[in-house]
């Protein structure tokens, strides 16, 4: 995977803008939601869709497809945005989110025509599914490849550590697990709730690959991907160190937007903030 | 209690049928030997996974391969896999996946004191929706049961003892879920029973019979979900005293389910069999039932009193 044109790599990120725009006014037309934590990953979620994953965009339940699981449920708005960007699901039904009888939930629900493997939400189960999902693959001698999302607030959880022990006690490696290390959880930062770091050193003393990239960079994020897919015989993570409301000056860095809604004037002003680098780097 | 144990039929049943069910993979944390999976492990090492003492992990585990095509056959003591990694199972239900958990020390397990009892797993899975709920009685019935499970779709939950039941069945049987099975007809008073309260409830039945000139009916109720409701309320139509028996703290078990489904159709006199809000202790398994109640002797002086 060689590293993207300038135009390919600006059309990406316009991409991603205008899906950031789309996360915005699904969680404004809601009035509920977590924009916080959909802002920081959607870019990493949109990589491993558009050019990392092995799935076939007129089929979401494929049955060779390597696996997504969004363990960070509430950034279900990313996960939804993204999957009508690549076609699995119609526009105008994001806006239909978290309203009765919608299929898109507030945290998401296992569907086969989107693609959606797993219920998630319930913080620190997706790697353990994860897991079970490696162990099947390497039984079957099926190539599919296994993405784990995780949150960086929910390896507080103890069962994410379980399966860390077990994915390289098996040797998994086709399981690959990304943090969305953007610091901050709904209480405060990771390290004033419940202190993470060393985290590198903590999932390389677990047996795992470790690297680490600056989640907005969308060159480093592919070469990242590269050479997890490279590394054999033990299961490998990708520390994405992300902004929490990346792209929305208002919301970055802070836990104020972690599951609460902008208001009308918050929600304008994000618009035309995101606009205004569409615009910009359409003339650059 | 002499007779074979129903893990080791579990166990047996796992390696006797691991070629027919070519999708079935075992998972275990850490005890294997006692619940018998070791046997399939031998024979088919490539199928088993053992967690360690992880049981979120393995549940965990089990909903990935469900998800992958496998049917997970998810093993361990009722007390730890139910209630450790029951959000795991709640999940599995919500997704309505094909995994089946297979657990053995159900009820009160002797010795090892009231840590290890499981006098709460029935709850914990019976509020949960989408999922079939099974209790043997005896072997032959657990046999029974393992095929149903391994050839329907959906979460299902076996609960097996630690140790073996007196038989009930003769070889005929057949399992059918959701139904009550009469084990015996009567007219004066109907004894429900479920896992190890149905021989008992036998074994008082030819007692009030021979020694009292009391009709007994004896239903083993296998099935704590889904009931047939139909089939059971007139399965007791004509009785108008009923004994259920479950070896189960008696807040939400059985007892607490079929009273409601009695009571919302007709008025009768039940009286529930089981531990009273209690988490057991350490002791022999006889000890154990007769300081609980759920012996012989006690069931006979409820009747008595009933009637």
């Amino acid at each position: 995977m060689a590293s993207l044109s300038a135009l390919e790599e600006k059309e990406i990120i316009t991409d991603i803008l205008e899906i950031k725009k789309d996360i915005l006014k699904m969680i404004y037309t809601a009035q509920s939601g977590h924009p916080g934590g959909s802002l920081s990953c959607v870019n990493l979620i949109y990589i491993l869709y558009k050019k990392i994953m092995n799935i076939n965009y007129d089929n979401p339940s494929w049955k060779d497809r390597d696996y997504f699981i969004l363990s960070k449920g509430h950034a279900a708005p990313a996960l939804y945005a993204v999957l009508s960007k690549i076609g699995f699901l119609e526009r105008e039904e994001l806006f239909t989110l978290r309203q009765y009888g919608s299929k898109l939930q507030g945290h998401p629900v296992k569907n086969k025509e989107l693609g959606i493997e797993v219920s998630t939400g319930s913080l620190g189960m997706g790697l353990s599914v994860g897991v079970g999902c490696a162990l099947a693959a390497k039984l079957d001698g099926n190539k599919r490849n296994i993405y784990v999302l995780l949150g960086d607030g929910e390896l507080n959880e103890g069962s994410i550590w379980e399966a860390a022990m077990a994915a390289s006690h098996y040797k998994l490696d086709n399981l690959l697990s990304i943090v969305d290390r953007n610091g901050i959880q709904i209480d405060g930062s990771t390290e004033e709730v419940m202190a993470l770091e060393p985290l590198a050193e903590k999932w390389r003393a677990f047996g795992w690959e470790v690297i680490e990239i600056d989640g907005a960079n969308i060159n480093e994020m592919l070469e990242g991907f590269k050479k997890a897919k490279n590394i054999l015989r033990k299961p490998t993570v990708i520390i994405s160190y992300l902004i929490k409301g990346s792209d929305v000056s208002f919301m970055e860095h802070t836990k104020k937007y972690h599951g609460r809604p902008p208001n009308e004037e918050e929600y304008n002003s994000a618009i035309s903030e995101i606009n205004r680098v569409i615009k910009k780097l359409s003339e650059g | 209690m002499n007779e074979i144990y129903l893990r080791d039929t579990f166990g047996n049943f796992l390696v006797e049928h691991g070629k027919t069910y070519k999708d079935m993979v075992v998972l275990d944390a850490d005890l294997s030997y006692s619940t018998r999976t070791y046997k399939f492990a031998e024979k088919f090492p490539k199928r088993f996974f053992d967690f360690g003492i992880a049981e979120q992990n393995m549940v965990g585990a089990a909903i990935g391969f469900a998800i992958s095509g496998k049917i997970p056959i998810v093993s361990g003591f009722s007390i730890f896999t139910t209630g450790r990694a029951w959000e795991f199972i709640r999940l599995i239900c919500h997704d309505k996946l094909n995994v089946k958990i297979i657990t053995t020390h159900g009820g009160l397990v002797g010795e090892d004191g009231s840590t290890h009892n499981a006098l709460e797993d029935l709850t914990l899975m019976s509020t949960l929706p989408n999922i079939s709920i099974l209790v043997p009685s005896d072997n032959l019935e657990l046999e029974k049961m393992l095929h149903y499970a391994l050839t329907s779709n959906g979460p299902f939950y076996v609960r097996l003892p630690r140790e073996g039941f007196p038989k009930v069945h003769n070889k005929d049987y057949k399992f059918s879920i959701g139904n009550p099975d009469v084990l015996k007809n009567g007219d004066d008073i109907c004894l429900i029973g479920i896992g190890y309260g149905s021989s008992l409830a036998l074994q008082a039945a030819k007692e009030l019979e021979q020694k009292y000139e009391i009709s007994v009916k004896v239903i083993n109720q296998a099935t704590l979900k889904p009931i047939n409701v139909k089939e059971f309320l007139s399965c007791i139509d004509k009785i108008n005293k009923i004994v259920i028996i479950e070896e189960h703290n008696i807040y939400c078990g059985m007892g607490n389910i079929l009273t409601r489904i009695i009571s919302e159709n007709s008025p009768k006199l039940i009286k529930i069999l089981g531990v009273h809000n209690s988490f057991g202790e350490s002791g022999s398994r006889v000890s154990l039932l007769s300081n609980y109640h759920l012996d012989l002797k006690s069931l006979i002086d409820i009747i008595k009193d009933m009637i």
